[in-house]
């Protein structure tokens, strides 16, 4: 008969064993070798845009999808982890970002043929990042408080001292700032952009988190303009009340530069631990179904033409862009968050 | 080695060859003062100790890897606005947690308010909120598009700016100063102050001139405690979109590697150091007695027609800090669940939350104990050396553990890196120090004749501990693992950063869901983490 004394014993070292082992076990609850059916994705963009096309691969394809959420911080954590990828997908409100992660070696080629429904100005040459909707920058307006006419019709108005402390931006780090600012540094140069965000800061009634505060806020009346992605305007409309809000799109006179148009799509990273399951969801999300999904609950423009735009959005066909290359905007991004810093206009949380 | 202790015939035990051999060496009794303790307790102690500080050194390591232009840099844009925005916000929120803890600690044990029982726990339970839950019920009521601002048609309190931040942070640390200077004026003795009014002072001349003089050590003890939650707190700054050094290591946004957010760390562990010996100071002066003499509580002071105003006083506090947080919550997790927040993924997260914070509780319990055990029984330079490098996470921000174990874990383990293994490692630094304070409590309460007793008896040391001490420590014991608990499951920073894909904690959600407006998401996990919170509730108040 075993004695009490080694019985406690006994149980003494099992208990001692797991505690000291059980850290690792809970490794196992997240393996990191990927499985037969996983996806991981790191997702920079809103999550309820997101996570019913995600799940909805997950029911179609059996395929099991992880999701790590976050903002542009995730594009730090990708680099980071270039000796040990963790990610599959990278999907990504901005092209700025996606392609700064190409020229840093850390994406995958792809050739699929899927990628030739989107417009070329909108991928990257080699495949590895594609767009997938647009989003341009607008002014957004309440119309109680200010009509078309009134409105600035360029962006450097609004650096003007009439315009103080009349309008709202995002702070300096926002994804979409900095791009618009990467864009800037190409059209006019790193001096004339640097002294109109100094202006632009110093002149903004209102600097916020975020682009859903200043929809909200302009449509409430706090501010009478917002410079923000075309599609905050479409939502800002579907709302109960406050929505009598306009949009113009800057810089569309003659000789001007035109409105900024910046992409939303998915990047395929190197390495990945589910390298065919990644392939797998890209050429999924290029179908003309999940094209539409993937704008619609968010009220942007498919880039690919035959997909119907969400009502009320322009199509992107209907207003003058800016005539350059998101890809070779991937110079000016790192250099942009310095230009934002040394402008004054803080790059915020 | 001897199954049982050979004995003399006068019952005192023999050292067999082995055991003569095995004696300590001259070097090891020396660092030990005579005293050295078992081998095993020692290996694992130090052991634990070692890893609970790599991390920290790493970090530091890697912040002045980066040369000096990088400091430079950083040191003219962004380190002045930080130490701006950080130390500004630390000193109004400790000063008002102060004015607001020590007048609430009067009140409820000082005077003859009615009801002083009853306001005396109620007064401190705003610790099981969260601050970041605090942050967001707040902006559910004074935010842009909140309650104020429908019922209202303006919001009286702009809770995006320093002053919104500075106040919903002092409503949910003031408990830290309340507590401890309640529990001082509880011990006060009533012969200073009658010394005081027979000299002739009047009551506030009594209050002003020796009351708090005598309560400097412990309103010190609690400025520095509230100091340090909110250099190290990340969840409600983030909120509140109130940079400071934590939201700005967290979000980078100045740079395309980790290397500014170690820079960043540095300073940020530099401050905390600071206050951490600020705080030792205090302490050890805390330890002047009050014994002089008969000791008699003291009598309540007549408020008289005061008594609506005081009452009015902790009637505010608790409505700020309490009732209106609660109550909110209370409403959007009704209309959430309502909606199906409660379905199957929220059990997924729960289970996570769970899981990583009942693993972590467990391994702290047993990791504090060698530690507690070899600062109380063999107290030397070495115990305390350990113990000093185990206490490392304690006051250190969740933001900057999270980041040791990236770069620790990236580089040197990549086997283990994207586990959770790594999130659960980052809990045990952090609140190792929490179990170990719980433990030696416990352990401080039973004599080391016990200990003494056992060895002469010829039980080796690691089983005088697991044989003797264990069973009479079980309720420091199960106290450290609950705080343990309760604080993996609050915590944020290191989460967010260290969570495998996929693997969403309560606290996670809680953040994301709030961020994004969907309060009704947010709030049934808001109360979920209260109710958890609350289980240690008992054990916190009375370990002041």
């Amino acid at each position: 008969m075993i004695s009490s004394k080694w019985l406690k014993r006994g149980l003494l070292t099992v208990f001692v064993v797991i505690a000291a082992v059980l850290p690792f076990a809970a490794g196992g609850c997240a393996p990191d070798d990927g499985g037969e059916g996983e996806l991981v994705v790191y997702n920079a963009r809103s999550e309820t845009f997101v996570k019913p096309l995600l799940e909805q691969f997950e029911s179609e394809t059996g395929i099991r999808v992880r999701v790590l959420s976050g903002r542009e911080e995730l594009v730090n954590q990708i680099e980071e982890e270039k000796n040990n990828v963790r990610a599959d997908i990278f999907i990504s409100n901005d092209a700025g970002a996606m392609e700064y992660l190409r020229r840093q070696g850390l994406l995958e080629p792809n050739d699929s043929p899927t990628l030739d429904k989107i417009d070329q100005r909108f991928r990257a040459g080699d495949g590895s990042w594609v767009g997938l909707s647009a989003r341009s920058r607008v002014l957004i307006y309440n119309k109680d408080l200010i009509s078309e006419e009134e409105m600035p019709k360029t962006l450097k108005e609004l650096a003007d001292p009439a315009w103080d402390g009349q309008f709202m931006i995002t702070r300096g780090g926002n994804s979409s700032m900095v791009t618009h600012v990467a864009a800037l540094q190409e059209a006019w140069g790193d001096e004339e952009t640097r002294a109109f965000l100094s202006s632009l800061s110093e002149n903004a009634g209102a600097i916020t988190g975020g682009h859903t505060d200043i929809r909200r806020a302009v449509g409430a009346g706090e501010y009478p303009i917002g410079l923000v992605n075309n599609y905050y305007y479409h939502l800002q409309l579907e709302e109960d009340r406050h929505n009598n809000v306009g949009a113009i799109y800057p810089d569309q006179g003659e000789g001007e530069i035109g409105a900024f148009v910046n992409v939303a799509g998915v990047a395929l990273i190197s390495e990945g631990p589910n390298e065919e399951n990644a392939r797998a969801f890209i050429d999924w999300i290029l179908e003309d179904e999940q094209q539409y999904q993937f704008s619609y609950h968010s009220k942007e423009t498919p880039l690919n033409p035959d997909i119907p735009a969400p009502e009320g959005a322009k199509p992107i066909d209907q207003y003058r862009a800016m005539d350059i290359n998101l890809a070779d905007l991937g110079q000016h991004w790192p250099g942009a968050r310095e230009l934002i810093q040394e402008s004054g206009l803080d790059l915020g949380i | 080695m001897a199954e049982k202790p050979i004995l003399c015939p006068d019952k005192r035990p023999v050292l067999t060859l082995q055991e003569t051999l095995r004696k300590p060496s001259r070097f090891r009794l020396y660092l030990w003062r005579g005293n050295p303790p078992g081998i095993i307790p020692e290996a694992l102690a130090l052991i634990t100790a070692l890893v609970m500080f790599i991390p920290i050194l790493y970090v530091m390591v890697r912040g002045f890897q980066g040369g000096w232009e990088r400091w430079l840099t950083l040191l003219d844009t962004r380190i002045p606005q930080l130490l701006w925005n950080t130390l500004s916000l630390t000193a109004v929120v400790s000063f008002g947690a102060l004015v607001i803890g020590v007048g609430a600690a009067w009140l409820v044990t000082r005077t003859d308010l009615p009801g002083r029982r009853t306001w005396a726990w109620l007064l401190a339970l705003p610790l099981v909120i969260p601050p970041y839950v605090g942050a967001i019920s707040y902006i559910i009521v004074f935010g842009p598009q909140g309650l104020a601002r429908n019922i209202l048609g303006y919001s009286p309190v702009d809770i995006y700016s320093f002053g919104g931040v500075a106040l919903v942070m002092t409503l949910f640390t003031y408990p830290y100063v309340y507590l401890i200077t309640s529990a001082a004026l509880k011990r006060f003795n009533l012969n200073y102050e009658e010394a005081g009014r027979i000299a002739g002072l009047s009551y506030p001349q009594v209050f002003w001139k020796i009351i708090l003089p005598l309560l400097r050590p412990a309103m010190g003890a609690g400025f520095l405690l509230v100091s340090l939650y909110t250099l190290a707190d990340f969840g409600l700054v983030s909120m509140l979109r109130y940079t400071t050094f934590t939201t700005a290591i967290y979000f980078q946004t100045g740079s395309f590697d980790r290397q500014a957010a170690a820079v960043l760390s540095v300073v940020l562990i530099l401050i905390t150091l600071v206050i951490l010996w600020l705080e030792y100071r205090t302490r050890r002066k805390q330890k002047f007695f009050q014994t002089a003499g008969a000791y008699r509580e003291a009598e309540p002071f007549s408020l008289g027609r005061w008594r609506p105003a005081g009452l009015g006083a902790l009637g505010i506090i608790a409505s700020a800090a309490l009732v209106l947080p609660l109550s909110v919550l209370t409403y959007w997790s009704y209309y959430g669940i309502a909606r199906g927040a409660l379905d199957s993924r929220f059990l997924e997260y729960a289970y996570h939350s769970l899981l990583t914070a009942g693993i972590a509780a467990a391994a702290c319990a047993v990791l504090a104990l060698p530690l507690v055990y070899l600062k109380s029984r063999h107290p030397s330079f070495l115990s305390s050396f350990y113990e000093k490098l185990a206490l490392a996470g304690y006051a250190l921000p969740g933001v900057i553990i999270a980041l040791g174990m990236v770069f620790i874990f990236n580089n040197y383990i990549p086997a283990l890196y994207g586990t959770a293994a790594v999130l659960v490692f980052a809990y045990i630094i952090r609140f190792l120090p929490q179990a170990m304070q719980a433990e030696s409590s416990s352990l401080n309460q039973v004599s080391p004749h016990l200990d003494e007793a056992g060895r002469s008896l010829g039980y080796p040391p690691w089983q005088v501990i697991t044989r003797l001490i264990l069973p009479l420590i079980r309720p420091g014991i199960l106290a450290g693992a609950a705080l343990v608990f309760v604080n993996a499951v609050k915590e944020l920073p290191a989460t967010l950063i260290l969570r495998p894909p996929g693997m969403d904690t309560l606290a996670v959600r809680i953040w994301i869901e709030a961020s994004e407006g969907f309060y009704d998401l947010a709030a049934p996990a808001s109360l979920l983490i209260i109710l958890i919170s609350a289980l240690p509730l008992k054990w916190l108040i009375n370990r002041f």
